[in-house]
């Protein structure tokens, strides 16, 4: 008998309960090009040509001949940030799920396509501690118990505090239940993002974070290989 | 970095807590740990020292700084600390071509040294680090750079040939085609020459203008040191971050020194860095010193930024005292003057990486531990724009679903297409894709085969997503389509197909989504980007749906093996009882019972059931199934039904 109904992907039905979740407190849904502009990528993102940093991300790159200025497959959603702050006025509030390309060896946990979901906010008098409450009511809504979240020194050139998130589901079934997870990288918007955009990072401050949904997904639903998501079957999509 | 246990204890002292204390702290203050393991009587910890830290904590010194300012102590020693005078000798010649390129070049001779075996306490110190031990002089050279982030050199200086009775040191950019002879790496035991391009940087003997050196990066044969060695150079300079790197990248020569100089190690640690080396060398290996030479040609800026108070508490979103952030920033060595705007922090000399405001409300912040930072609840706000994008791919996935299509995901990279890749990861994925419908094919062709196992009769699926054309001048472009198509049989596409993909068309349409194609071999793509910019802007998202929660299952990899029975039952027979007597006699290789017919006569109803039998350890045979069959006729005999 044909099902009455088909199956969501995973990674779609996440986006569209993120978007749910965010969409309460004030949070647009962004996008940008998956084809994205070296400027975009790295250079409005406070990643300095020929630094370390940019080997933190290694990337895919379209041949020149194909394109008027450097252009890479974009490395994170990120870029997004510095495009949306260049046409909108703080206050801003967005998140940007999106499709990024990482140029790494694939395993059960890494492809070199995946989707990250990316989140701003930029407005007055912004500070961590609004990043720790926005991060625990996300991660409570989505895997529907309560969540602590904790920060650890860290580093991106976007941000500055830079910090890596770890979370830990305290009630509910999962068999994550009581065990920290290091989840999402974030901080506090980096001076020189603001600037770029025209935004005064002595009048505003913001926060940023950013994190894989393929990861969220796997957390949450227990997929033990990253690459059965991109594979076209339908003996993983099925089930949801 | 590899850190050594016992060696941070040299800076700390004995009551330094346990490595598992160690490792807390610097988790949750400075830096992500990767491991700890014995070596000897040592704990090896390393340490992920990201870009931002590199600068002064590719160093043991670094890192016990770190622990110091966390522990609220001193260093027991500090070779960063005394300034420190050393005798100035005219016997060297010192010419930077361009001092963008060298900041400093400090040089320094030894006469009277004794080449031999490390002390046991180095080599346990190297061997911690995962080093080899050369030789005392060379091991010195190690141990000051691991010890305080200076790479060192070292020449022989009775076959480092004079000119006017000076060694002449010359800091040039290579010519093209010029060779450098360098030192083997750690591993390999051959000397290496490399051709040069001329954008690298050499140091070179002035007198016959011979390289004696990859500047920055690795150290030529030129003037080694060997096993009669009495009479040393050494060498401690700066070196441009971004030349290292780009010279260490195009030749793959990527070392301790490189690694080093691109993270743009401060230029006021030579003088330093030469009077631990020869305080050491003096001690294991005798030797005196006769003098150094120093150009500094570009002094490094001191570095003063304005830090207020109040904003470090408004970013951070804490109400710390002024006497406690004063306090941290003194324990890191940074200077504090107070003025009308507020404090003017000059950074202490090692710390290039403090150059704004927000760097010292990072130090404070992880210092004081960002795990009290105190969560602010967000309010409920409304939506500064819908996007229309997101709003009608979930109508569009929702129209669908209810037709029975599946959503799928496939590659952005195909084998061969329109855009290629400058740097692709395999052969198979050279290329962006231009269009999904292959990807949907080979999606089809694999899922028909899985149609039992999915208990389905056929495979409908659809994507959305997005692809990569070149536009009438040649350059690459993107837009989003959206793929449909469906498969009846196993042996490939035939007319059904169009007819299931034409319905979902027809559904769309009517749901006023211009689909403005049919369907071509059970496949349709249309452009989404144009057909959702002439529908009207939504005003407010659909209520959304969640998933379910399920808990995935990984499915198996080996074919399945399909068995039909039918049956004779009453009228008002349960059909889920029915189920039950077939999935117990079924037993557990059995992963699916699908029910695939059903009609009513003569007051009896007659069901056929589908089981789908299949491994998850091999593919299953004929001969293995049958038994589980056996007991499935059987139980559905004993059931009172009759089997046809």
């Amino acid at each position: 008998m044909q099902p009455k109904t088909g199956h969501r992907h995973p990674i779609t039905a996440t986006i569209a309960e993120i978007n749910d979740i965010f969409s309460r407190i004030g949070f647009s849904l962004a996008e940008g090009p998956e084809m994205e502009k070296e400027h975009y990528n790295f250079d409005r993102l406070n990643v300095a040509k020929d630094h370390p940093s940019r080997d933190m991300q290694d990337t895919f790159w379209l041949k020149s001949e194909d394109v008027d200025e450097p252009t890479v497959l974009r490395t994170h959603t990120s870029p997004v940030q510095a495009r949306y702050m260049d046409t909108h006025k703080p206050p801003i509030r967005i998140i940007v799920p999106g499709k990024v390309f990482r140029n790494e060896a694939t395993d059960a946990t890494h492809e070199a396509q995946f989707y990250q979901l990316e989140g701003l906010c930029v407005d007055e008098e912004i500070n961590l501690g609004h990043l720790k409450g926005v991060l625990e009511y996300f991660f409570s809504n989505f895997l529907k118990g309560e969540v602590e979240v904790r920060f650890r020194p860290s580093f991106f050139p976007f941000v500055e505090p830079g910090l890596e998130v770890d979370m830990r589901l305290l009630s509910g079934e999962s068999k994550l239940k009581g065990k920290w997870v290091e989840i999402f990288g974030a901080g506090m918007v980096h001076p020189n993002v603001l600037k770029e955009s025209g935004i005064d990072p002595k009048k505003y401050t913001g926060y940023a974070f950013g994190g894989g949904i393929d990861r969220l997904i796997m957390i949450k639903y227990g997929i033990d290989d990253v690459r059965n998501l991109y594979a076209g079957d339908l003996r993983l999509v099925n089930q949801f | 970095m590899l850190v050594s246990y016992n060696w941070l204890k040299d800076y700390l002292g004995e009551d330094l807590p346990s490595v598992d204390e160690v490792v807390e702290l610097l988790t949750f203050h400075a830096f992500e740990i990767e491991g700890t393991e014995k070596v000897g009587g040592d704990t090896q910890i390393e340490v992920n020292v990201l870009p931002d830290r590199a600068s002064s904590c590719l160093s043991h010194r670094g890192i016990a700084l770190e622990l110091a300012v966390l522990l609220n102590k001193p260093l027991v020693v500090d070779q960063l600390k005394d300034e420190t005078e050393l005798p100035v000798l005219d016997d060297f010649k010192i010419e930077i071509e361009d001092k963008a390129d060298c900041s400093r070049f400090m040089l320094a001779l030894m006469e009277g040294v004794k080449v031999g075996p490390s002390p046991k306490w180095l080599k346990e110190r190297l061997e911690t680090l995962g080093q080899r031990s050369i030789n005392n002089i060379v091991d010195a050279t190690n141990y000051v750079m691991f010890g305080l982030g200076q790479p060192m050199h070292v020449y022989d200086s009775d076959t480092f040939s004079k000119k006017d009775d000076k060694w002449n040191f010359v800091i040039r950019r290579a010519k093209a085609g010029e060779i450098v002879k360098l030192l083997p790496e750690k591993t390999g035991a051959e000397d290496r020459e490399v051709d040069l391009k001329g954008t690298e940087l050499l140091v070179v003997n002035g007198e016959s203008d011979q390289a004696v050196a990859l500047a920055g990066i690795k150290g030529g044969t030129y003037a080694g040191l060997h096993e009669g060695t009495t009479n040393i150079i050494l060498e401690a300079a700066n070196f441009n971050s971004t030349l290292t790197r780009k010279t260490a990248r195009a030749l793959g020569i990527l070392t301790d020194a490189s690694k080093r100089f691109e993270n743009e190690v401060s230029s006021t640690l030579p003088p330093y860095a030469m009077r631990t080396i020869v305080e050491l060398i003096t001690e294991i290996a005798s030797g005196e010193l006769k003098g150094v030479s120093d150009q500094y040609p570009m002094v490094q800026a001191e570095s003063v930024v304005t830090v207020h108070p109040d904003r470090v508490n408004k970013v951070l979103g804490l109400s710390l005292e002024e006497s406690f952030m004063k306090d941290v920033l003194f324990r890191l060595g940074a200077e504090i003057s107070e003025s009308e705007s507020g404090w003017l922090v000059t950074a202490p000399k090692e710390r290039v990486d403090l150059t704004i405001e927000e760097n010292y409300i990072d130090e404070i912040g992880r210092i004081y531990g960002l795990s009290n930072i105190v969560s602010i609840t967000p309010e409920n706000l409304p939506l500064a724009e819908i996007n229309a994008n997101h709003y009608y791919s979930e109508k569009i996935r929702k129209i669908l679903g209810e037709l029975g299509f599946s959503e799928v995901m496939t590659s952005s990279f195909r084998k061969k297409d329109q855009i290629h890749l400058q740097n692709a990861l395999a052969s198979d994925k050279e290329y962006l894709r231009s269009s999904i419908i292959p990807a949907i094919e080979e999606a089809l062709a694999l899922n028909i085969q899985n149609v039992d196992i999915l208990g389905l009769r056929d495979v409908r699926m659809f994507e959305i997503g997005t692809v990569f054309t070149k536009d009438d001048k040649g350059k690459a472009r993107e837009h989003v389509v959206l793929t449909i198509g469906a498969r009846v049989k196993k042996t490939g596409y035939s007319a059904k197909d169009d007819v299931i993909v034409n319905e979902a068309i027809k559904a769309l349409i009517e749901a006023g989504l211009e689909i403005g194609v049919g369907a071509k071999q059970g496949i349709c793509e249309t452009n989404l980007d144009k057909l959702i910019s002439a529908l009207p802007e939504p005003t407010k998202y659909e209520p959304n749906v969640p998933l379910s929660d399920i808990t995935y299952k990984p499915f198996s990899v080996y074919p399945a093996i399909v068995r039909d029975i039918a049956m004779w039952v009453p009228e008002n027979t349960d059909i889920d009882s029915i189920g039950r007597i077939l999935k117990d006699g079924a037993g557990e290789l059995c992963e699916r019972i699908t029910l695939f017919d059903e009609f009513a006569k003569d007051g009896r109803i007659s069901y056929a059931f589908r089981l789908v039998f299949q491994s998850y350890e091999k593919t299953l045979t004929d001969d293995e199934v049958e038994p589980y069959m056996a007991a499935v006729y059987r139980a559905v005999e004993k059931a009172g039904f009759d089997t046809r």
